[in-house]
């Protein structure tokens, strides 16, 4: 059990590091980073915890890019950033990159390599089961970030309507 | 007119700079209202990731001008975003004139980026952090952080020399992978193979993706399926890199 928590620990902490150096790359401010940090973080351990507990991958992503959406808006408040700027970056080693690159590897091994019916069926269902799995786990991290955005944004709508 | 053109063209400058930034549509178009409104007239958009068509409408005369832009090269930059929605609000609660606005984009125009030293280290990082998680040792990790550093160098130094950005991509997925395989060559550390699957994930369109979908969720389908097909585009070549990696050390 210790071995575990210990494991999801530095899982979550290199989730951290990804999502700060993808913030350094997107040009976030100066202020932002220890809270893209801390939220990249806490993304992390949210979902490899679930992951940890035999929790399908989407329903962690979605749960884990939720916490990161519902605690962007008070922080916003806080650094008086708009949400976008560190929610983005926290998010970012979620994206199902390595679903992806398997994907298309198949794809491609499915066009230009295997020959035997076998092996091919084998690779179509790595085609299906990968690329769903992407669209599935893009889907559940976009609606879990915004989801409060969108909540929150149709009131400063609301206002400007009113005016 | 002359105040609805300088309105017009300070407005599109204002909606470029936040879409090659890498704002959503939605937000594009309320920084418009809200900058718009400010200025005592209304803002009518058309954002395509090509080109802004904008008409603006006087509150008072009722005079329009319309105007069309064309979208700069793509470079994202969170502190603009920021910077610009902080001046939206400043702008709003303050009754900023037309001069002022433009003041202010100055200076959010001419803010640093991060050294290029300091995002190629943070990045590097990231890919040893990516390969950390795909169950990789330290040593696999060293493997992932120098075909990422490697990888990124050459990326930037293609988008310098204005090398068209799916070329770009292409040149350095090849080169990172290629510096990855060879770890599976010589069965670097334990999982080698996690070195090479993420050796390549740093040139993954993660902004243009998620920024699709919220589009696609705020019912601004064609900017979403554009950017969907920008990201699937630049995946393709991400995979063409790999692929012909794959091809001259006979992986698979």
């Amino acid at each position: 059990m210790e071995e575990a928590i210990i494991n999801v620990l530095e899982l979550s902490i290199w989730s951290g590091i990804a999502a700060v150096g993808f913030g350094i790359l997107f040009n976030i401010p100066r202020k932002t980073i220890l809270v893209v940090f801390f939220l990249g973080f806490a993304a992390g351990l949210v979902k490899f915890l679930l992951i940890h507990f035999n929790v399908n991958i989407v329903l962690s992503s979605l749960v884990a890019a939720s916490f990161v959406g519902i605690l962007s808006s008070p922080l916003a408040h806080k650094v008086h950033h708009p949400p976008v700027v560190f929610s983005i970056p926290a998010v970012i080693p979620m994206i199902p990159g390595y679903y992806a690159y398997e994907t298309v590897l198949s794809i491609m091994s499915f066009t230009f390599m295997e020959k035997g019916s076998p092996e091919r069926v084998e690779l179509i269902v790595s085609i299906f089961y990968n690329g769903f799995t992407t669209l599935f786990i893009l889907i559940a991290i976009t609606i879990g970030v915004s989801l409060p955005l969108l909540l929150s944004r149709k009131e400063t709508v609301k206002k400007a309507d009113d005016k | 007119m002359d105040k609805l053109k300088k309105t017009a063209d300070l407005l599109l400058d204002i909606s470029s700079l936040l879409m090659v930034s890498g704002a959503n549509t939605n937000r594009i178009n309320l920084s418009l209202t809200r900058f718009a409104s400010t200025l005592n007239c209304q803002a009518y958009s058309m954002v395509t990731h090509k080109t802004l068509v904008l008409t603006v409408t006087d509150n008072e005369t009722e005079a329009t001008f319309t105007r069309v832009k064309k979208i700069p090269k793509y470079r994202i930059n969170f502190s603009t975003i920021s910077s610009i929605s902080r001046a939206s609000w400043s702008a709003l609660r303050d009754d900023w004139t037309i001069a002022q606005i433009e003041k202010e984009l100055h200076i959010i125009k001419s803010h640093n980026r991060y050294p290029r030293t300091l995002v190629l280290i943070a990045v590097s990082l990231a890919g040893a952090g990516f390969c950390n998680i795909f169950k990789g040792d330290y040593l696999n990790m060293l493997v992932a952080f120098i075909s990422t550093l490697i990888g990124l160098f050459i990326l930037q130094t293609a988008h310098n020399h204005k090398i068209n950005a799916y070329i770009a991509t292409f040149l350095a997925s090849f080169s990172a992978s290629f510096l990855a395989s060879l770890g599976v060559f010589y069965h670097l550390g334990e999982h080698p193979q996690a070195a090479l699957a993420t050796s390549v994930l740093f040139l993954v369109p993660r902004v243009p993706l998620i920024n699709s979908f919220t589009d696609l969720l705020d019912n601004n389908i064609l900017n979403g399926m554009v950017r969907f097909t920008n990201g699937a585009m630049t995946f393709l070549s991400i995979a063409l890199g790999l692929f012909v990696t794959m091809l001259l050390f006979q992986l698979n």
